[in-house]
């Protein structure tokens, strides 16, 4: 039989645990609403700009720019993009796995890493893999020139020919309860093969200059959105995470003032047949 | 005469225009028009006003720098930043000039930034006063 002391505790430790967890799930809440604001009113630039792109590539000729480059592919860079924090459920443990999966494809001493985000620096370095880079501690105040920082720290190895190719993984955000792992090619910039040559068309002032400024801004454009989709997940992940653990508490705490009910009863129970037995001895 | 569609895409905004006969845009080598059936184009533009026309008259924005993308009286205007005549805030504006003509007269300031703050500010003040 359960001290009825003992059960007190656990219900008041419970109690606390369910308002911390909920609290957090409101922060979340709150943070997840703006995230998902700024994503998606970067989502159509990012698209767009994209297009364009794609549009573009089939008319342009390669060596204009080092960026444009397509070489044989001996080394790839994978960009794992993860949180700097924990308590979001499976967030990080999925993308991680998925990262290893990538790894594995490719095989692990062709790969260097580029870990944005605490939680992968952190895995992938403990395991001693190739990481070349880390960005880490600034999802709070994320803005515009993270996003060129790292665009710049990206494509700095493929312009000196340390990677030949860059993944990006990442979390997209679908809605609250779905996150979307998505592995996107950032570089070589490839076109569908299907997407035909425009005729004619005019490039003003040249179509080298236009390659010039807008392939750069494209990539650190889709930088800052992988960065956009990757928060607002994040934040929809904690939230989630955080209503099932309130949730959790609530249960426990209803079925540990169950069993304190069934304690005390219990202890009643004894105690007056205690008494009545002890009654009936002294009437005897 | 068919008339042509006209989306401005910016990092915060998107903006959708049906039935546009005419836009105006500022090239980087001057501004220039589009009217339907204008042939295939790809043009980068300066920080400077964007006009267009549809069937309520003429509408004016202010836009600073990006590229007009033009494909089938499609006009895409891929810009920085993108504001009606009537959201623009001319206090911050004004602000936004005096803090860059302060640092053109400094020393050691970064003329470049200055410069091109300098006519951003100026853009809107321009549009705002027409």
């Amino acid at each position: 039989m359960a001290n009825l002391k003992e059960i007190r505790n656990r219900i008041k430790s419970v109690k606390s645990i369910q308002q911390v967890t909920s609290a957090m799930k409101m922060v979340a809440g709150a943070k997840m609403r703006k995230a998902q604001e700024r994503m998606e009113q970067a989502r159509p630039y990012a698209y767009r700009i994209r297009d364009v792109i794609q549009d573009l590539l089939p008319d342009v000729d390669r060596s204009v720019l080092k960026l444009l480059e397509v070489r044989p592919v001996k080394r790839v860079g994978i960009v794992v993009v993860t949180s700097d924090r924990g308590l979001a459920g499976s967030f990080n443990t999925n993308i991680i796995k998925h990262a290893h999966q990538e790894i594995e494809s490719v095989g692990a001493e062709n790969t260097d890493l580029i870990c944005i985000g605490k939680k992968g620096a952190d895995h992938f370095k403990r395991r001693d893999f190739n990481v070349i880079e880390t960005h880490v501690e600034f999802w709070n105040e994320l803005d515009f020139n993270h996003a060129m920082k790292i665009g710049n720290g990206i494509i700095s190895h493929f312009l000196n020919g340390k990677v030949d190719e860059i993944r990006v993984i990442f979390n997209e955000f679908k809605n609250v309860a779905t996150q979307l792992i998505i592995v996107d090619k950032l570089l070589p910039l490839t076109f569908d093969a299907g997407s035909s040559r425009p005729q004619n068309r005019i490039y003003e002032p040249s179509k080298e200059s236009i390659v010039k400024s807008l392939v750069p801004r494209h990539l650190n454009v889709q930088v800052w959105r992988y960065l956009l989709e990757s928060f607002a997940s994040e934040q929809a992940a904690r939230m989630v995470a955080m209503e099932n653990a309130t949730d959790n508490a609530i249960e426990m705490t209803k079925s540990l003032q169950l069993e304190y009910n069934k304690a005390r009863q219990n202890a009643i129970t004894t105690e007056m047949l205690e008494i009545v037995s002890g009654a009936e001895a002294l009437k005897q | 005469m068919q008339s042509l569609e006209l989306i401005i895409v910016t990092p915060t905004r998107v903006i959708e225009k049906k039935a546009v006969t005419y836009v105006r845009c500022p090239g980087l080598d001057g501004s220039f028009g589009i009217m339907s059936n204008h042939a295939e184009a790809m043009i980068a533009l300066d920080v400077g006003p964007v006009k267009y026309n549809d069937l309520k008259g003429e509408n004016w924005l202010a836009t600073s720098g990006g590229y007009a993308d033009i494909k089938r009286n499609r006009v895409l205007l891929l810009v920085e930043t993108a504001e009606f005549r009537e959201e623009i805030d001319v206090t911050r504006a004004r602000q936004a000039r005096e803090r860059a003509e302060e640092r053109l007269h400094q020393e050691n300031a970064d003329r470049i930034r200055a410069k091109s703050s300098m006519s951003r500010a100026m853009n809107r003040l321009r549009i705002v006063q027409q």
